[in-house]
């Protein structure tokens, strides 16, 4: 019996080492791997490192939409404070001035340099501003 | 009058989906008299809540717009094809088709297996309370039935444009019957865990259901994705978004899951696995329901926020969840086998499967749910996006490859004797080093990630030529649905590689009879027109693009504008080639006159369509031959 005992604590050993270095690894990948995700506001109260990837959300601020070529410079603002965003690219159907936004990207210098610039809609596909107002 | 017959009619069905599980519970199940009554009052309870659907599908063709639902969904301007689809475009009408469709399986079910089988009775009342709290869901919380009243308005809301498209007529009625078709394996898992007898096989009776129930999930899959690359114009096949990652999670169960149940049909072994991963398909399917419907993840194309209906379904999820499992350990001791899996068996290798697929579930389950986490606890809003999944899936699935790669030809209880298939091994390894080796030179390819897909994806292909070539010329046996459905993974793993190894993209900023030029694409801006139609206007530009080998073709990718709605869509427009898709959408127009237009190179993205058809199609040859031989 004692040969079964032995068999069966080192299954359960190795069983549990290896799923926790598993977990471990999975963790690790996402931990490295996080996109944090500020207001306007959030952003100029936490010391950010340049290379690190960050989602931005809010408001397009009113007025503030200029284009040059395929570049477009607005602000998203949450009526506090705002942040420059530049993107290169088409922005989706649904941004426009005043409307919610959503922008990944990196931060230089006070701008935000964007990869994706993502326009909020719920279901029925409409920014949840007008939802509000209604 | 009609919509409350069609109310009535699926509260009656309700009531005797109940009757079937307080029957299946309270009666013995050994009298084959019982069994017949329960198969029948289960029968007239779906034919009941299919009377219900098929009115409510009248009503929407004769645009009845005093049912609210209807009326915000729906226009007399649309087509009848649109008119039906309309009904599960939002909450209330896609919950009442999964509700019909969960229905369906467990009518199937009755009618097809012999009252012979001891588990049938007791697997219908598991089905049937399913159908209770999901009925008691829609009809509490989302009733489609809902009218307007006194005054029913003129006409309705109109469908969202960019859903009224053929591919997402199909896609969610395709990935539901997925979802829940495997409430058949479910069902008869709990009632053999129930009835405690070892000796019966459920594994055996259940196959032919769980693999059709995957082949549609497959399908709903590709056509989802399919469906957000050309209309929604997201230029992609895959986005790592939390309503895809709901959908893949069943998918990588429902696969771990047909695999460990070929192996516990035919040996009665992992048959502890196998029970697991019915309870854990059917549980992702329920938690898929509840992320998309609660609201509770910010996804861009989750349901309304509704905490009401979050709590409900995550309750009776949870139950379900619980139960069944408090009734699997509590039978443990039924399912451990004193035979041992011998190494290098086949079954070996689908227990190291097993453990690779629970790994990628693990993950995109923490990726979906570490973001709330992580905001009770720090209160930073945080979101997992592509990287993190990469890291996992791309190494996963390469290791998951290899042992593939061994596994063929090995053989089932028996040790795996390496001389027998040494030769097409060591050509694999060998033809496919040199593949990826001319293929990395010729396209000068310096990724390692890249290139180690590759030749995991090429190896696995070589590998089945070798065993495809056997079977014709030195008549060795091989199974024909295997063969089909592991080349999809090997073609998939090649096309997604290179797909992301070539794709690439830019926005150009070009005026009337203007040019610019991208990858050795000559692009001429030739013509841009309105043009009114029925229910919207459009802006149509028309691109000339002479390819580099000369030939011309013309892309007309287009702007919308719905009047009903007032929004605005972007139709892309798509030149498809075997080996690459040129993709443009038209942005926005500038003051000084010139449009912002994107064009994309998508390498191989057919292909990665054609490989999740290739294993659908492998499933369901397999789903036809097991009919057969029943």
């Amino acid at each position: 019996m004692k040969a079964v005992r032995k068999k069966r604590l080192i299954t359960v050993l190795v069983l549990m080492l290896s799923s926790g270095l598993g977990s471990f690894l999975i963790i690790k990948a996402l931990d490295s791997n996080l996109d944090f995700f500020f207001t306007p506001s959030e952003i100029f109260k936490e010391e950010l490192p340049n290379n690190k990837r960050i989602k931005v959300g809010g408001m397009v601020l009113e007025d503030s939409v200029s284009r040059n070529g395929t570049n477009i410079i607005f602000k998203i603002t949450d009526y506090k404070e705002s942040i420059e965003v530049q993107f290169d690219g088409i922005v989706p159907d649904l941004f426009k001035e005043g409307s919610g936004v959503v922008v990944l990207g990196y931060l230089e210098d006070k701008t935000l340099k964007a990869e994706k610039v993502l326009a909020k809609h719920d279901e029925n596909y409409m920014p949840p501003s007008i939802e509000i107002e209604k | 009058m009609l919509v409350q017959i069609a109310h009535f009619l699926s509260i009656l069905s309700t009531g005797l989906f109940f009757t079937t599980f307080l029957f299946s519970f309270f009666f013995s199940n050994k009298d084959i008299n019982i069994t017949k009554l329960i198969s029948r009052i289960y029968s007239h309870g779906f034919l009941l809540l299919l009377t219900s659907f098929l009115i409510y599908v009248y009503l929407a063709l004769d645009d009845n717009f005093s049912v609210l639902y209807i009326a915000q969904h729906s226009n007399s301007l649309l087509p009848n094809f649109y008119k039906v689809t309309s009904i599960w475009s939002a909450h209330e009408g896609s919950m009442y088709l999964w509700i019909v469709f969960l229905c369906l399986w467990g009518f199937l079910y009755s009618y097809f297996v012999s009252y012979e089988d001891v588990l049938k009775a007791k697997s219908l009342g598991i089905i049937s309370i399913i159908a209770v709290g999901f009925l008691s869901f829609l009809l509490l919380t989302s009733n489609p039935f809902e009218t307007i009243l006194p005054v029913a308005p003129i006409d309705g809301a109109d469908i969202n444009p960019v859903l009224q498209d053929p591919a997402l007529a199909i896609h969610p009625p395709t990935l539901y019957l997925g979802y829940v078709g495997f409430v058949i394996a479910f069902a008869n898992a709990i009632s053999f865990l129930l009835n405690g007898d070892k000796n019966i096989i459920w594994e055996d009776s259940v196959r032919i259901w769980s693999i059709s129930a995957w082949v549609f999930l497959t399908v709903g899959i590709a056509l989802g994705s399919w469906w957000a690359y050309y209309e929604l114009g997201w230029g992609g096949y895959w986005f790592w978004d939390p309503v895809e990652n709901v959908a893949l999670m069943p998918w990588l169960a429902a696969t771990a899951f047909i695999h460990s149940l070929s192996v516990s049909s035919k040996s009665k072994l992992l048959r502890i696995w196998t029970i697991l991963l019915s309870i854990m398909v059917f549980s992702l399917s329920l938690f898929g329901a509840f992320i998309v419907r609660s609201g509770i993840i910010d996804s861009v194309h989750s349901f309304a926020n509704d905490p009401e209906r979050g709590l409900y379904l995550l309750s009776f999820a949870g139950i379900l969840v619980i139960l069944s499992l408090a009734i699997f350990s509590y039978r443990l001791p039924l399912l451990t086998s004193n035979k041992n899996i011998v190494s290098f068996s086949k079954e070996s290798f689908i227990s190291i499967n097993n453990i690779i697929f629970g790994t990628l579930i693990f993950s995109t389950m923490l990726g979906i749910l570490y973001p709330l986490i992580y905001e009770y606890l720090y209160l930073q809003k945080i979101s997992v996006g592509a990287p993190f999944y990469n890291a996992i899936f791309v190494p996963s699935t390469i290791l998951a490859a290899l042992f593939l790669f061994f596994s063929i030809d090995s053989k089932w209880q028996r040790t795996y004797k390496i001389v027998n298939t040494y030769s097409p091994m060591i050509l694999s390894v060998i033809l496919s080093l040199l593949i990826t080796v001319l293929v990395a030179i010729l396209y000068k390819i310096s990724n390692l990630w890249i290139l180690v897909s590759l030749y995991t994806g090429f190896l696995i292909i070589i590998r089945y030529i070798f065993v495809i070539f056997n079977f014709f010329f030195r008549s060795k046996y091989s199974n024909p649905y295997s063969i089909s459905a592991h080349i999809g993974l090997g073609l998939l793993i090649v096309s997604i590689a290179l797909n992301s190894e070539f794709s690439s993209e830019r926005a150009i900023n070009i005026k009337l009879k203007g040019n610019d030029t991208y990858m050795g694409h000559e692009i001429n801006f030739d013509n841009l027109e309105l043009i009114k139609m029925s229910n919207h206007d459009s802006v149509r530009a028309s691109f000339i693009v002479n390819d580099p080998k000369g030939k011309r073709f013309i892309l007309s990718p287009e702007k919308r504008k719905y009047f009903t709605r007032g929004q605005i869509t972007t139709e892309t427009a798509i030149h498809a080639t075997p080996l690459k898709d040129i993709y443009i959408t038209l942005g926005d127009q500038l003051d000084d006159g010139s449009w912002i237009v994107n064009i994309q190179f998508n390498y191989f993205i057919r292909w990665v369509w054609f490989s999740a058809i290739l294993m659908a199609l492998a499933g369901s040859l397999l789903a036809f031959s097991l009919r057969r031989a029943n």
